[in-house]
């Protein structure tokens, strides 16, 4: 269903652009594709210290709905990521972009999930500690989740040669 | 509903057979009302306000004396769970916060001078903002009675008079039908109507734990009569467990059953169900490769040279293969014929609506032929009433039936089913009967007679059954654990 992007989510999505270009978090780049559509962002994320994503610089789409902030956005890294939380083709499996209605995995309490206050820098900051600590109570990857689980060193591995290709080395 | 004559003779009123149950009809403003008598109590009991009250017997599913043994034990744990953050606040009276320079989190502006509200917890968002969240919570998700403050983990529930003032009054109907709708869902008391377009619920106190021996049988304001341990058409005097298995096993079973009865047979050797769809009557299990005569079902080696042709019928070979073929059939023919009796009556009660139509039709012509007056000729609708009644109970019975294991009391119930079967049918025949003129009285007589046996004879096995399921009579087939 096509809903006419609300007043308040051009606003709120301006805001917080401005507020990500003043100060951003370590590690995190985020802004629209373009200038003439605020409901498609990209993303930067740095891989975190003493992790095997270390090093690596992931990208990601970030697709906002139209009554943004009600409903939480999509996001999806647009390079190979191989994590636990991912799905294969991407997308973030992250309780706080889940909807606070429905529970698909039945693991969450609501207050884990979207409300209306949380906002594009906490969603990355959630991802980035995702990226350090994979949840393999609910995976999205189940390869990922038992590689992970199973053989820690063969897991490193793939991620590190995922990095390197990121790096394009 | 019975018939009235025969009733009032051996009921006196306020009696109830054993087969009933006690049970009141609700319309939408008792239920309204039934709810504010609730929380009037419990303001009278802890002195707080009425939306307060309300949002605590919420999160008690309406128990009141639970709310008050666990508010007077641990009266912050309550609150907590209601989403109550100040029980001193006057939440009747919600008011816009005066305006102050603070940040909304919802649009992330900061503009002074715009209009703020926040619960007792004190997360502030405008107006207009709240406005957008309340309208999604209510029309997006359907929720109401535990819409959340938007705050970060705030667990305080947004109450019923801040709603009022800050939704859209289109949204505020929505969230007014959607409360009274969750009263019912959560009220262990209570169940609308599942009558299309009824707007009355049930309240019967017949408690959850009680369905493996009672079917509590209710009967709407609008004329639908139901179970109301599971919502289920009324299907006495079969009980709800097994109504549910018999109808899952009805959908899933009865074609295939009937298909395969006519169409296959088995191997003789391995039990694997064949369709023949052309070719010879040599047969080759493809499971265990057994060589078998499809006529004689008797092993082909027999067979001799005899190609394409059997006549070897009455050996005694192939007896033993049909005989053993005939058990393994057996309960599934078991079933067929509980089945065929279970749709032939539901077939019939289909057929209601033609049966009325038939008679308002027979009861002018016998007004016509007659010296009947209107009211005379009702006894026609009764009987018809009465019929259509006891072919449902009746396509219950051999559901139950299906499931009991023999024995005496099967036996008793099984004759009991087979009186007002017949009886039942013998009134379905005087309804059909031709109108002549002279002939009328005495069949306005027999119709009578037989309307009020048949009655009598499904009240006699309903109480009889009820009677039996209340004291464990009954021997099942299968365990009634799920």
């Amino acid at each position: 269903m096509y809903t006419k992007p609300s007043a308040t989510a051009l606003k709120r999505l301006m805001k917080e652009y401005k507020e990500l270009t003043v100060n951003a978090p370590d590690g995190i780049t985020a802004g629209p594709i373009s200038e003439d559509n605020f409901f498609e962002w990209e993303a930067l994320i740095m891989g975190p210290d003493d992790t095997p994503y270390e090093g690596g610089v992931f990208t990601a789409t970030i697709t906002f709905p139209h009554d943004y902030p009600l409903n939480p956005p999509e996001m999806r890294f647009t390079c190979p990521m191989f994590h636990p939380n991912v799905y294969e083709n991407g997308v973030v499996c992250i309780s706080i972009l889940h909807p606070p209605g429905d529970d698909p995995n039945m693991y969450e309490s609501s207050s884990e999930r979207w409300s209306p206050v949380q906002s594009v820098e906490k969603i990355l900051l959630s991802v980035v500690s995702m990226i350090a600590e994979p949840n393999d109570e609910s995976g999205a990857n189940i390869d990922a989740c038992k590689v992970w689980r199973d053989n820690r060193e063969e897991f490193n591995r793939i991620v590190r040669d995922n990095v390197r290709k990121t790096l394009e080395l | 509903m019975e018939n009235p004559g025969l009733f009032t003779a051996i009921h006196r009123p306020g009696d109830k057979s054993p087969s009933q149950v006690d049970f009141v009809v609700r319309t939408p403003a008792d239920l309204v009302r039934i709810q504010r008598q609730e929380a009037a109590e419990i303001c009278n009991v802890f002195g707080m306000s009425m939306a307060h009250a309300t949002m605590m017997l919420r999160t008690m599913r309406w128990n009141r004396e639970k709310l008050i043994e666990r508010y007077i034990d641990d009266a912050e744990r309550v609150l907590r769970d209601a989403g109550i953050a100040d029980i001193e606040t006057d939440a009747a009276r919600p008011t816009v916060l005066p305006l102050r320079h603070q940040l909304c989190e919802i649009c992330f502006s900061n503009e002074p001078n715009v209009p703020m509200y926040a619960l007792a917890c004190d997360h502030a968002f405008c107006v207009e903002c709240y406005n957008e969240y309340l309208s999604h919570k209510i029309q997006d998700e359907g929720l109401s009675a535990r819409i959340q403050c938007p705050g970060t983990r705030c667990p305080n529930v947004v109450d019923e008079p801040s709603v009022e003032m800050l939704a859209h009054p289109v949204d505020y109907v929505k969230f007014q039908r959607l409360l009274l709708r969750s009263f019912v869902d959560e009220n262990q008391v209570m169940k609308w109507c599942p009558a299309p377009g009824c707007e009355y619920a049930v309240e019967c106190h017949t408690p959850q734990s009680a369905l493996d021996s009672t079917v509590p049988t209710v009967k709407c304001r609008c004329g639908h009569e139901f179970c109301f341990g599971c919502g289920y058409a009324n299907h006495q005097p079969c009980i709800c467990n097994l109504t549910q298995l018999w109808l899952r096993k009805c959908m899933d079973d009865s074609e295939t059953s009937t298909w395969i009865s006519v169409n296959t047979k088995e191997c003789s050797r391995c039990r694997s169900i064949i369709e023949k769809n052309g070719g010879c009557n040599h047969m080759t299990c493809r499971k265990c490769s057994y060589e078998f005569c499809w006529v004689c079902m008797g092993p082909w080696a027999e067979h001799g040279r005899t190609w394409y042709h059997c006549n070897r019928y009455g050996e005694q070979s192939s007896q033993a293969a049909r005989d053993s073929q005939e058990k393994s059939r057996s309960s599934l023919k078991r079933y067929l014929h509980y089945y065929n009796r279970y749709a032939n009556h539901e077939q019939s009660a289909r057929l209601d609506h033609q049966l009325y139509l038939k008679t308002e039709k027979r009861m002018e012509s016998m007004q016509q032929k007659s010296d009947l007056s209107w009211i005379e000729v009702q006894f026609l609708r009764d009987a018809v009433d009465t019929l259509v009644e006891c072919r449902m109970t009746l396509k219950w019975t051999y559901a139950l039936a299906f499931y009991l294991e023999p024995g005496n009391l099967t036996t008793l119930f099984e004759d009991n089913q087979c009186d007002l079967e017949m009886a039942t049918e013998q009134l379905s025949g005087l309804l059909e009967r031709p109108l002549e003129r002279k002939s009328i009285p005495a069949l306005r007589q027999q119709i009578l007679d037989k309307t009020a046996y048949v009655a009598s004879r499904r009240q006699i096995l309903l109480d009889d059954t009820a009677e039996g399921l209340a004291d464990g009579r009954w021997r099942f087939n299968m365990s009634l654990i799920n």
